[in-house]
């Protein structure tokens, strides 16, 4: 997407991309937004697209119906309301706390009673009202022990009726910890593997993903861990001028990046920037002579001369010609890093992936359960060409962030996944040693510094020894 | 271009690589040669690593033994670096540095500040991963050790890093000409900096006083992003305060634990084995007994040692014929062939079950549109329709029909 006469698509809310809306009951939806349009949020209201481009990402609109001309989302009995920015969402119809009792001794919860408004009184008034904040309003109001509350439970009270009551939202960029968000709210968590978005930035820095590296990755995610990357590399800029690059490989047919629909990147800088094969092409490649034998392009006076039927099929045919040198390329190449989250057997699958990754470069390797990836570490200690794969798990626990309140919330989302990192190495060429020697000789690293360090030394050894049963010997 | 995130295969003289002797021995050296890299495991010879692809396993045969030194030469990344670098002060982990810079969508357009530097540990991430990444450290040691170090590992020479002398707490953080920063001023037609920054991580004792100063500083065009490490609760507490004074919005505090699993075997003993055992040793005594018993009248009868010691070899063998599924007295390594095993996960020794509350906010400090510029560029779509289409009409209607239902 192009940067328009002064609105940037990246910072301010632009037609013709998703978005993520927050709305007052902090569940999430992704919207398309284009120009023109309505976007209806159901029974929190509906709006009109133009009124809300322009202004930044994060910004909190409130829904107001004050003299607007009654028009409803056609089809539904949502009415279509006029914007108006609000300062952030806690202040959203949220009057001074005032008048409150030091503690609420004084509170006797009558239910309904003490609340006089009745419902239908309330449905009225969202229909009419000029606004949530009116409602809460003319609750308080009528709310008869609202002053009698403390102000920490006049809070909780508020911003209960608040997400009931309340036509605000906020419009956030679609970063990739918020379409993750989005997934997670929406019940998709096996989708996307259970993964955390702490599990997954990690992954994206253990990888060392940056603007210019060649990654190969797999991502049975549909497309998020991609989406994640893409972030890392080019922030969503189709005009970025960084080379990097990623090479998906799929276990499909066809490759399931559908998670990228909702990205902003143009079709061509996705084209050069991500390449899908799958495990066949890229493991067997084809032959590049084959291709060659199989289909010859023509000059531009030649294409000129095909009659417009068969011009068709010729460009259909170019395509698929292109397509498999390109994947006959991909398939020789190294890469500078390896960024897998699949459900496929890892033992198996990560030593022929890790083969064509250069030396020194990271592999990180995302599972939602710890055992697979115990199994994959097992079997690259004893594979010479693996550096010190780690099981690693990360954990995010939010608190209740109330000031003289703070304490980790009550319960928090299970599962999360877990990471093994290690690095590609290359290992050294045999020894110059007589075999003989080698064979009676007890191969262990050499200990030059005095005795001072010997305690320390040992210790140190046997962090190798367990760490790595055989270590020493398999590595020589 | 930083050799942190500039990709290289060959090791070249004047390379900065870390030397890989155990998972938490990592040694930075620079490459020269004729050089030697003297470790407790023999001396390394800078030639053998030059021309050498990253990531090579040197091996080296000790002078009059048949012993072995190796070391993996790899290329630095800001991950290892701070498994590996000098602490100067407390730092930054990966599980923390690597959520932070998640939930702050800290990518290539980003503009960081980092107060203060510290050792650096975060540094090295934000500026591989940040458009620009303005560090601030009011030590001034810490201040010229951080400086030479972003300088030999190529983050000034890349162009995103700057390094300022400062106490953000009481002088802020804009940088003028005439500073002590790493920033270098195009003369003095070039009176400031332009900050703009989008992304502000706070790793200092009283982030409160550094709030306030950020005013100046932070981005008009977007939406800023903050987080403050602060390992105490009452830290947060007045953090908490600062933030709400300041209009920050979207405060959460959370926490992030890391751990680390070892891969372990653990043997497979079943119940029918060790019956077994006992079987085996039971009848073993009996069998001592029976032999025992037997020499005892023989002993009685002929009175002759020889036959005493000829019986006590009969005892040693059984003993060694006996039935040890377990390898029993002798050391068995773990994952030794000769037994079964089940792979198993360990938790590090130690854990580090407390770094620091992590508070999140954010704010937007323009909260306006440009009505005109708005018009001009919504015209140029003024012919797409501003209907919803027949699948959007059906979706909501659906939608709406639910919602009915629910309530
Ligand atoms: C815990 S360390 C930061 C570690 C760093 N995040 C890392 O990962 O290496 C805190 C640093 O902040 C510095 N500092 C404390 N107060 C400061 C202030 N007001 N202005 C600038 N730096 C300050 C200290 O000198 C110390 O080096």
């Amino acid at each position: 997407m192009t940067k328009h006469s002064g609105i940037d698509p990246l910072t301010q809310i632009s037609p013709n991309q998703h978005v993520l809306i927050r709305l007052p009951s902090d569940n999430l939806k992704i919207v398309e937004l284009k120009a023109n349009a309505i976007v209806s949020l159901g029974k929190f209201g509906a709006f009109r697209v133009n009124e809300i481009i322009g202004y930044r990402f994060g910004t909190t609109f409130d829904i107001v119906y004050d003299g607007v001309e009654e028009e409803f989302v056609k089809g539904t009995q949502t009415m279509i309301g006029k914007i108006s920015v609000l300062e952030n969402r806690l202040k959203a119809s949220s009057p001074a706390l005032e008048n409150s009792s030091e503690n609420n001794r004084g509170l006797i919860n009558l239910g309904s009673v003490v609340q006089e408004m009745s419902m239908a009184e309330i449905e009225a008034m969202k229909r009419e009202a000029a606004s949530g904040d009116a409602i809460i309003s003319k609750m308080i109001e009528s709310h008869k022990s609202f002053h009698q509350k403390t102000v920490h439970s006049q809070e909780k009270y508020l911003k209960r009726k608040k997400q009931k009551f309340a036509k605000f939202f906020t419009v956030e960029y679609l970063d990739s910890s918020g379409l993750l968000h989005y997934l997670i709210e929406k019940g998709d968590v096996l989708r996307v593997m259970d993964i955390s978005q702490e599990s997954l930035g990690m992954a994206l820095n253990l990888a060392n993903i940056n603007s210019n590296g060649q990654y190969l990755c797999i991502d049975e995610t549909g497309g998020l861990i991609v989406y994640a990357m893409l972030e890392r590399m080019f922030a969503g800029d189709s005009n970025s001028k960084a080379n990097g690059k990623i090479v998906v490989v799929h276990e499909n047919e066809h490759p399931n990046l559908d998670l990228l629909k909702f990205s902003s990147y143009s079709d061509n800088f996705i084209q050069r920037h991500v390449k899908t094969i799958s495990v066949l092409d890229f493991f067997e490649p084809a032959k590049e002579a084959d291709i060659k034998s199989l289909f010859k392009p023509l000059s531009a006076e030649e294409i000129n001369d095909l009659k417009s039927n068969k011009k068709s099929a010729y460009f259909r045919r170019l395509k698929w010609y292109h397509n498999q040198l390109s994947n006959i390329e991909v398939a020789a190449s190294s890469f500078d890093g390896l960024l897998v989250a699949s459900t496929l057997y890892l033992p198996t699958l990560i030593p022929r992936l890790g083969e064509k990754i250069h030396g020194s470069r990271p592999i990180v390797c995302y599972s939602q359960y710890k055992e697979p990836l115990l199994e994959l570490s097992h079997s690259l200690y004893e594979n010479l060409n693996y550096l010190a794969p780690s099981l690693l798990e990360t954990r995010c626990r939010p608190y209740q962030t109330v000031r003289g309140k703070l304490h980790p919330l009550m319960t928090m989302k299970g599962g999360g996944g877990y990471l093994m990192w290690c690095h590609r190495v290359l290992p050294a060429a045999e020894p110059k040693l007589h075999q003989e020697t080698l064979e009676k000789s007890e191969i262990k690293n050499s200990d030059e510094e005095g005795d001072e360090d010997a305690h320390k030394l040992d210790q140190e050894k046997q962090v190798i020894k367990r760490r790595k049963p055989n270590e020493d010997n398999e590595k020589l | 271009m930083s050799q942190f995130f500039e990709y290289k295969d060959t090791i070249k003289e004047g390379d900065l690589v870390l030397a890989w002797l155990s998972r938490d021995n990592l040694k930075p050296i620079t490459v020269k040669a004729g050089e030697v890299f003297n470790t407790r495991y023999g001396a390394f010879s800078h030639s053998d690593m030059i021309g050498k692809p990253f990531g090579s396993q040197i091996a080296i045969r000790t002078k009059g033994s048949n012993r072995f030194g190796f070391i993996h030469v790899l290329q630095p990344t800001p991950e290892l670096w701070s498994i590996s670098l000098p602490h100067r002060t407390q730092i930054v982990y990966t599980p923390d540095s690597s959520y932070i810079m998640q939930r702050m969508e800290c990518n290539p357009r980003s503009r960081v500040i980092e107060a203060g530097t510290g050792s650096g540990s975060f540094s090295h991430a934000f500026a591989r991963s940040a458009g620009h990444l303005f560090s601030y450290e009011f030590h001034e040691v810490r201040y010229e050790q951080a400086k030479q170090e972003f300088k030999e590992h190529g983050l000034l020479e890349a162009g995103n890093t700057t390094i300022t002398h400062r106490d953000v707490c009481k002088d802020g953080f804009e940088i003028k000409n005439g500073d002590t920063t790493s920033h270098e001023f195009r003369g003095p037609e070039e009176t400031k900096v332009e900050l703009n920054a989008d992304c502000i991580f706070l790793d200092l004792p009283a982030p409160w006083d550094a709030i306030p100063n950020l005013t100046s500083v932070i981005s008009k065009e977007k939406k800023v992003n903050l987080c403050c490490f602060s390992p105490c609760i009452e830290q947060v507490d007045k953090t908490l305060e600062a933030l709400e004074e300041e209009g920050w919005q979207d405060v959460q505090t959370v926490e992030i634990q890391g751990r680390q699993y070892e891969a372990r075997r653990q043997m497979v003993r079943r119940l029918d084995d060790a019956i077994e055992r006992l079987r085996d040793v039971k009848r073993r005594k009996h069998e001592g007994v029976e032999k025992r018993q037997k020499n005892v009248e023989q002993t009685s009868n002929n009175g002759s040692s020889v036959e005493a010691t000829e019986s006590d070899k009969d005892l040693k063998h059984t003993e060694k014929t006996h039935f040890n599924p377990f390898g029993k007295g002798s050391r068995v390594k773990e994952g030794d062939s000769n037994f079964e095993w089940t792979q198993v996960s360990k938790v590090e020794l130690e854990i580090k079950s407390h770094t620091s509350f992590l508070t999140f906010a954010s704010k937007i400090i323009d909260r306006t549109r440009d009505e005109e510029q708005t018009k001009a560029y919504l015209a140029t779509f003024k012919d797409e329709g501003s209907k919803l289409s027949k699948r959007e009409q059906r979706r909501l209607k659906a939608q709406a029909n639910k919602d009915i239902q629910k309530e």
